[in-house]
């Protein structure tokens, strides 16, 4: 009883009785990496990795909302590109409004999403196909606003400060990550949206008849998973001072798979944001340990898809 | 019963952790003898039948088929021995022709993995006319209606020369007619020396169609006799004990009927038509009523308790609620006006089976839970407890996923998520398919209760025994149409089946 009294029954506690193998997978990976490259396990080199994910990391936590409802989004990596230059391209005509970049870029993330999550939600066509077809728009459009070039940003400084400026020694990115994750955790706990999330995910024609706005609950999604990637976008401009419409170029696979190596399924109704971001880390960890091995990158990207099946693999066992 | 046993399992035991599911259960069958076994959920009948088809191994205990030991846990080998299970739900492959299903997976060959087509075609007409089974060898699974469907699963366990035939619910979603059909069916295999364990909930086929039957009660056989030799109200004590027993019966709450309940009308439908489900339906609902809707399949009943809902549209006629026209265009909008509905298939409509009993009771209340979109813990948690306790559900760890319960207690669930809001009109869809005796009755005393409260009851069932037991009023549909409304009092369950069949 006392456990219901705090509420903890909504599926907190049971994300971690159902997800424990993920998290020692990670625990095993880092250990075997640290044996190798002592190196590994500097302060530094953990910053590093944290670091480097958070782009993957704001992107995934977004996806799991859509793949939670049985969905799927193929279209973040052009988005995260238009979300880059809507940033550069406002930054240079405004002479550096901060605000204006940044609500621009976040608003034709949304804008993105909302047309995926309408087409998806109220013509009921299968996502896999929608968001495939905005991948190839998106990245057009990205193309003929900005062309093939890179654009420079120059500032202001606070811009810069999004991607690397440290707080306390840590990059605000990281800070960034954070948030995202404990403003998704709430969102997925402790709403009545991330409830029906989950419903729909699980038995759609159910949660139809128990009430939910289905359509607007998918839709929605689709609108959270867009601007994660708008985000992501932010950030990465911030962290290489560039942006371009070529950017995040299979990057949707990376963000798809740690989603999935976190357990969420594909077919919807099961999902963890916390376990999305053991899943985001271990592929952190693994390009890291790989790069310190000094792996030539076509080994790197072999390693890296078997260990990716061989974790999902230890990790489904416990089913 | 001279002849030797086709399988005989003695004294099996199954333990999982602390908890004892089978306790030295011992059941035999013999040629064309019909067993049935019976038992409330959770009394140990699927860990019986998982034994029997080899999906587990018994802790302890033996399995002599045809008079040879067997080793347990192999479900490979029990199909070769001829045990076959056709369950409640479908294995078929729905796109495929009878003919493919029959065979599929081991579909005769000419070699290098081409298909013998001729001799498929041949032994699946000698196998259909030794056991008499009428099917078009080309139809389509999916147009075939539900009886025909069970038919293609029994022929298919023949093909593979089943010798024991486990028939878990084959009635249950079959109507009457389609009901006799199938017994013609397994009467025929009587004949050809096949065994069959029959599980049903339904007593009546029991008594028509069995000839001996095994009693489970809390993991042990508490009875094993012929049908002939112990009577209705002996077997239901057996089965779930005394006072359970008499509520089931429809003895007891069965005399006081409340036609038209308070006499106020909740809603009303007048001339409701829907093109192809149902024409010119026409009736009134009173609060503190239950009011059964009965029928054969494809009647348009289900069809119509959709557009009700808000679910599906209509096409002509007029939905009156508390007086005034009403267009209910979803169902948040019926919910708005006091509706709750429970669906007929619990699984496909009603459950999110991967989620939380606790998840799953608060599904149709999230506004009340929530504020601003925020979920409150304390009121969450408060109505959970609240209705695992009133409805007795079982195991009540609200933790738990639905999907771990039995089917009375699911359905519990599907129920219980409405009783929240305190539905005004509740519409329920063949509430008891599938739940064992002890659930029933206590699904028709939460019916009860609700009607005392004073709402209105609307419920579809296909279950006479059911709707004589608990309905006020009668509404047999037929085709699409209403046929008649009947007061419950003046009305015999033989009339009713009368106008059912369309006399």
């Amino acid at each position: 009883m006392a456990q219901l009294a705090q509420g903890r029954w909504i599926g907190l506690s049971s994300v971690f009785r159902s997800g424990w193998m993920l998290p020692v997978v990670l625990i095993a990976i880092c250990a075997i990496f640290t044996v190798i490259k002592p190196v590994f396990l500097s302060s530094e080199n953990l910053l590093s990795i944290v670091h480097q994910v958070a782009i993957i990391g704001i992107m995934a936590v977004g996806m799991t909302f859509v793949i939670m409802t049985g969905g799927i989004d193929l279209s973040i990596g052009p988005v995260l590109a238009i979300a880059g230059v809507f940033a550069a391209d406002i930054l240079a005509l405004t002479a550096g409004n901060l605000a204006l970049a940044i609500g621009g870029a976040l608003g034709v993330a949304a804008s993105v999403g909302l047309a995926n999550g309408l087409i998806v939600a109220y013509l009921g066509l299968p996502p896999i196909v929608v968001t495939l077809a905005a991948l190839s728009i998106v990245r057009g459009v990205a193309l003929l606003i900005a062309g093939p070039e890179l654009h420079l940003i120059r500032g202001p400084a606070m811009f810069l400060f999004i991607g690397e400026g440290p707080i306390l020694g840590v990059p605000f990115s990281v800070y960034l990550f954070a948030a995202t994750v404990v403003l998704a955790v709430i969102v997925q706990y402790r709403t009545a949206f991330g409830l029906s999330v989950l419903a729909i995910g699980d038995n759609e024609r159910a949660a139809f008849l128990s009430g939910h706005h289905v359509q607007r609950v998918k839709s929605l999604t689709y609108v959270i998973c867009a601007i994660g990637a708008g985000l992501a976008g932010i950030v990465q401009a911030s962290q290489v001072h560039t942006a371009s419409a070529t950017y995040g170029m299979g990057i949707e696979l990376d963000v798809i798979a740690a989603v999935v190596l976190g357990g969420t399924s594909l077919s919807g109704g099961a999902g963890s944001i916390l376990l999305t971001v053991s899943g985001v880390l271990l592929i952190g960890v693994m390009n890291n340990g790989l790069g310190l091995l000094n792996i030539p990158i076509e080994m790197q990207l072999i390693a890296k898809g078997l260990i990716i099946i061989a974790a999902l693999t230890v990790s489904s066992r416990e089913n | 019963m001279t002849t030797e046993s086709l399988l005989r399992a003695t004294e099996l035991t199954k333990i999982y952790g602390s908890m004892v599911a089978l306790s030295n259960a011992s059941i035999e069958v013999r040629p064309g003898e019909v067993r049935s076994l019976v038992g409330a959920n959770g009394a140990g009948k699927s860990t019986l039948i998982k034994i029997l088809t080899g999906a587990i191994s018994p802790t302890a205990g033996e399995i002599v088929i045809a008079g040879r030991k067997v080793a347990p846990g192999n479900p490979r080998r029990m199909i070769e021995l001829g045990i076959a299970g056709v369950y409640q739900h479908s294995n078929l492959a729905p796109t495929m022709s009878v003919l493919d299903n029959l065979y599929l997976g081991r579909q005769p060959t000419l070699g290098w993995g081409i298909l013998d087509r001729h001799r498929q075609r041949a032994d699946a007409l000698a196998l259909l006319s030794k056991y008499q089974i009428d099917l078009d060898l080309d139809a389509r699974i999916s147009e075939l209606p539900p009886v025909k469907q069970k038919e293609v699963e029994i022929a298919k366990a023949l093909a593979l020369e089943a010798r024991v035939m486990l028939l878990d619910e084959p009635t249950a979603w079959l109507s009457h007619s389609e009901v006799e059909r199938l017994f013609r069916t397994i009467r025929t295999l009587k004949t050809r020396g096949v065994g069959i364990i029959y599980i049903s909930h339904i007593l009546d086929e029991l008594y028509e169609i069995c000839d001996t039957v095994t009693i489970l009660r809390d993991g042990l056989v508490v009875e094993d006799c012929p049908v002939a030799s112990i009577t209705r109200p002996q077997l239901l004590k057996k089965l779930i004990g005394d006072k359970l027993a008499s509520e089931a019966s429809g003895q007891a709450g069965a005399q006081t009927r409340y036609p038209r309940g308070t006499g106020e009308t909740k809603l009303a439908c007048e001339g409701l038509s829907k093109n192809g489900a149902f024409d010119d339906v026409s009736f009134e609902l009173c609060s503190g009523e239950i009011f059964c809707v009965t029928g054969l399949i494809g009647a348009g009943r289900s069809e119509l308790m959709r557009v009700i809902f808000g679910a599906d549209s209509f096409d002509g006629g007029r939905l009156i609620i508390g007086g005034e026209e009403v267009l209910i265009k979803s169902p948040i909008s019926a919910m708005e006006r006091g509706m709750g509905f429970v669906p007929e298939d619990r699984h496909r409509d009603g459950l999110m089976l991967k989620m939380s009993v606790g998840q799953n009771l608060v599904m149709a209340i999230l506004t009340l839970i929530s504020r601003f979109g925020m979920l409150r813990p304390g009121l969450m948690a408060h109505a959970v407890s609240r209705q695992i306790s009133t409805l007795k559900i079982v195991p009540s760890n609200p933790q738990i996923a639905v999907r771990k319960l039995s089917g009375g207690n699911q359905q519990k669930v599907l129920i219980g998520k409405w009783l929240q809001k305190r539905p005004e009109i509740l519409i329920l869809d063949e509430p008891t398919v599938g739940v064992d005796v002890g659930a029933k009755a206590e699904v028709y005393a939460i019916l009860r209760s609700l009607r005392a409260a004073g709402a209105a009851i609307l419920v579809v069932s296909s279950d006479m025994e059911e709707v004589m037991t608990i309905s006020d009023r009668i509404m047999v549909m037929r085709g699409g149409r209403v046929q008649g409304i009947y007061d419950a009092n003046t009305v015999s369950e033989y009339d009713i089946v009368g106008h059912v069949g369309g006399q």
